[in-house]
């Protein structure tokens, strides 16, 4: 029985956020960003 | 003859030649040319081509009135065909704007937003919701007009090809884009939001709620952000009213502790009244010496303990302020991110500028601000707004031994967790020339986005950052005029010259429109004297003259696309590249200079803040022209003067390339360095990425990395596919047994309920 409960229920689909700067703002997660920005984000380099 | 005619929606119906008659009496009247006989006859001939051409079919609207066209040119009648067409072209832009306005609201209404490109047009909008969906909706329908009655037919042309891009197109005919609000005049008296007066604060506290109050009024009567350029200065004002408040409040209640009585206010006013009001910067031995001395004279209290008493009142009092500075900071931080009040839709665009104040008061303000963005938000999520801008300047926080060099540091080391502050340069050259010591209202300040409204052609007594902001912005595809240019350089800065002009005149026109705007239109940036000079103006006065201490920005995009379509490289790439890309941009600035002159209204070059634009043009470029490479062959083009993103660089070098252009755009620049988490986290190296900002000449710059969270554990920092503290996947749930064993290692794991 005991066993039965221990389910892993918590966080299923709940994604990593992750804080992007887009033209000079913050925004939270990248779902809201339109598809350009998306790909621009996707492109960046590191700088040393 | 003709019987039938088939009309737009697909229906048949019966061919009536006194129709056509009616509407070529019409053209005929217009143009002087003739009366109904007239009108008669020229139907009669356009019903006899019609039956000849079409036989026993029917012919559409479209071909009837190619035929009347004609008819009425065959017949001599060439003024009359000429308003024939206009109106059939204007009747033509009529029904498609009613078409194309339909089907955007359509989309508004039943698409989510994460499968439509348009409803993600703003980052910071849930177009899911109501209140984003009619904000949507209402902006679909305000630019439908103002395409139709507001642009000359060339601007239309231009915009809707893909020329220029008209930012904030929707809010044409309203108002104008930003603000820096000085919150030091604000204050003073007090100030009202459209319904009650509110006083002029007295404690740190409401110093900061007020703030926040007035960045939400004035984000109601503009467009586009809302920032504070003096938020150390004004705030200290706060701090200093609590102090004086607290210190008194504490020794109050340290000599009703030790007589033992109820109410010693009176002894505590007089004795602090001999010192004057109590402030953090009081020489404490002098000030606290005087209190003493005047308890002592009371006969109740000797001279050892009455010292001891003053003495610890102000320490705890010094706590208490700075206890409630952080409460105040945090709220504060807290308000700007969760209220929607923009339309109900989003939250206004804010920034606060601080880091000059060398008071006691400005320093504990700015200790206590950027230890609550540390702190981040209720379950330590990052706080996406305000914009924090930190002002670097030498002599006051940029070198060991400076007053406030301690706060730069501190920066720094929150910058690289937080994103937060960004960095203006107060010691670069083209912002130095404005600064006078002891004149905040000479520090350039920003709006987060990078506006930057500083020099005054319109007033050049007035050259602050105070009560002024951006007018509107439009920017120009350079990279299209780069291709259409085929290599050919002296083509491609004509065709840049003809665009700029036409930018340079709608600049112009919008600013008509906005000026015959009345105060009673703006009613707290005009009716609270927020906007320059708006305190002289009366409610019903008109608004033009005082919008001239504004910016008229013309913006750009894609310089490196540019280059490589007119000479096979980027300016990243070889130092002859970069002499023709600053070539361009100076050509630019050159043109918004003497616009300026000419008109003494404050034209600049904008290195635009492009979200929505960087994939429209690209989208539009690449149905015209394919994919070119390095040019149209990617999703977006590269931001405003920037080296692009995918290019491998070093910092130090990209910085040195893009800081000569801060200075020629003068309407507003950045720099962006991106790192690792890693290196972010190594304040040597942050710092010593700003200080090549410094040295380089930056004006206004950012370090970027990656700031990753798990809502489920609470863990941030840099996460790639497995979270580092719980070892979960994106998406992937865990058991609350986990959870619970991970909070007792980290108790910063938040109680979980699994609705975001």
């Amino acid at each position: 029985m005991a066993a039965l409960q221990k389910q892993s229920v918590l966080g299923k689909d709940v994604g990593f956020e992750r804080i992007r700067r887009i033209t000079g703002y913050l925004v939270g997660t990248m779902d809201k960003w339109n598809d350009a920005k998306k790909a621009e984000e996707r492109d960046r380099v590191k700088h040393m | 003859m003709i019987q039938s005619i088939v009309k737009r929606d697909g229906r048949v119906v019966l061919y009536d030649e006194s129709k056509i008659a009616r509407a070529i009496l019409k053209a005929l009247e217009a143009a002087n040319e003739g009366d109904a006989s007239e009108a008669a006859r020229v139907a009669n001939k356009a019903s006899k081509q019609l039956g000849l051409m079409f036989k026993d079919e029917s012919p559409t609207i479209e071909q009837i009135q190619d035929v009347v066209e004609r008819s009425l040119m065959e017949t001599g009648h060439d003024e009359a065909a000429k308003k024939y067409i206009l109106y059939r072209a204007n009747r033509t832009r009529i029904r498609e704007a009613r078409t194309s306005l339909m089907k955007a609201i359509d989309e508004i209404v039943n698409v989510d937003a994460r499968e439509s490109n348009m409803k993600r047009d703003n980052a910071n909008i849930d177009g899911n919701g109501s209140m984003g969906a009619m904000l949507q909706m209402g902006a679909s329908a305000a630019k439908a007009y103002n395409n139709m009655y507001l642009l000359t037919p060339e601007q239309s042309e231009a915009y809707s090809q893909g020329d220029i891009h008209i930012h904030d197109f929707d809010f044409y005919a309203l108002t104008e884009t930003c603000c820096q609000i000085d919150l030091i005049k604000l204050f003073h008296g007090g100030f009202s939001t459209g319904h009650g007066f509110l006083r002029e604060p007295q404690s740190i506290a409401s110093y900061a709620a007020l703030a926040a109050i007035a960045i939400q009024a004035n984000q109601n009567d503009q467009h586009g952000g809302q920032g504070i350029p003096n938020f150390d200065y004004a705030l200290a004002e706060g701090v200093a009213k609590s102090f004086a408040r607290t210190y008194t409040r504490k020794l109050r209640e340290a000599l009703e502790d030790y007589f033992d009585t109820d109410d010693e206010s009176e002894l505590t006013e007089k004795a602090i009244a001999e010192a004057g009001k109590p402030g953090l910067g009081d020489v404490k031995e002098t000030f606290d010496g005087i209190v003493a001395d005047e308890l002592v004279k009371s006969g109740r209290i000797d001279r050892e303990h009455a010292y001891h008493l003053v003495s610890r009142s102000r320490q705890r009092a010094e706590k208490q302020v700075d206890r409630d500075t952080y409460q105040a900071m945090e709220g504060f931080i807290h308000n700007l991110n969760t209220m929607h009040s923009r339309a109900g839709a989003q939250t206004p665009f804010s920034s606060i500028n601080y880091g000059t104040d060398t008071s006691p008061e400005g320093r504990m303000v700015m200790w206590n601000t950027m230890k609550a963005l540390d702190a981040g938000l209720g379950h330590g999520e990052t706080a996406i707004f305000p914009i924090h801008i930190f002002k670097v300047k030498e002599g006051v926080n940029y070198n060991p031994g400076d007053p406030n060099y301690d706060l730069f540091k501190y920066s720094m080391e929150v910058s690289a967790r937080r994103l937060f502050p960004n960095y203006v340069f107060e010691d670069a050259p083209f912002n130095l020339q404005y600064y006078k010591p002891g004149h905040p209202e000479t520090e350039v300040a920003t709006m987060g986005c990078r506006t930057r409204v500083m020099g005054n052609v319109y007033d050049p007594t007035q050259e602050i950052a105070y009560g002024r902001g951006n007018l509107s912005f439009t920017s120009i595809n350079l990279p299209r005029l780069a291709i259409l240019a085929k290599g050919d350089e002296k083509a491609f800065y004509e065709s840049l010259d003809k665009m700029m002009d036409l930018v340079a005149r709608q600049l112009m026109d919008r600013y008509h429109i906005q000026a015959a705007k009345h105060v009673y239109n703006y009613p707290f940036l005009m009716g609270q004297g927020v906007w320059l000079d708006s305190d002289k103006l009366g409610p019903n006065d008109e608004v033009g003259e005082v919008l001239k201490h504004g910016s008229l920005s013309i913006g750009f995009i894609g310089l490196a696309e540019t280059l490589v379509a007119l000479y096979g490289h980027h300016h990243g790439e070889g130092k002859e590249y970069w002499d023709k890309g600053y070539a361009i941009i100076k050509h630019m600035r050159d043109f918004a200079d003497k616009k300026a002159a000419e008109t003494h209204m404050n034209y600049g070059i904008l290195a635009t803040p492009a979200e929505g634009l960087s994939g429209r043009f690209t989208r539009m470029d690449q149905k015209r022209f394919g994919k070119i490479p390095g040019v149209t062959d990617r999703e977006y083009y590269t931001n405003s003067f920037h080296i692009p993103v995918w290019f491998p660089i070093k910092a130090y070098e990209k910085i040195q390339l893009e800081a000569p252009f801060h200075a020629l755009c003068n309407a507003g620049h950045i720099t962006y360095v991106e790192l690792d988490g890693d290196t972010a986290n190594n304040v040597e190296a942050f710092e010593s990425v700003i200080r090549c900002m410094h040295d380089a000449g930056v004006g206004y710059g950012s370090v970027n990395h990656p700031v990753d969270r798990d809502p489920v554990c609470g863990y941030v920092g840099v996460i790639g596919d497995v979270c580092p503290r719980c070892g979960r996947r994106n998406g992937e749930p865990i058991s609350p047994e986990k959870l619970a064993e991970l909070r007792k290692k980290y108790p910063s794991v938040p109680k979980f309920c699994g609705c975001q």
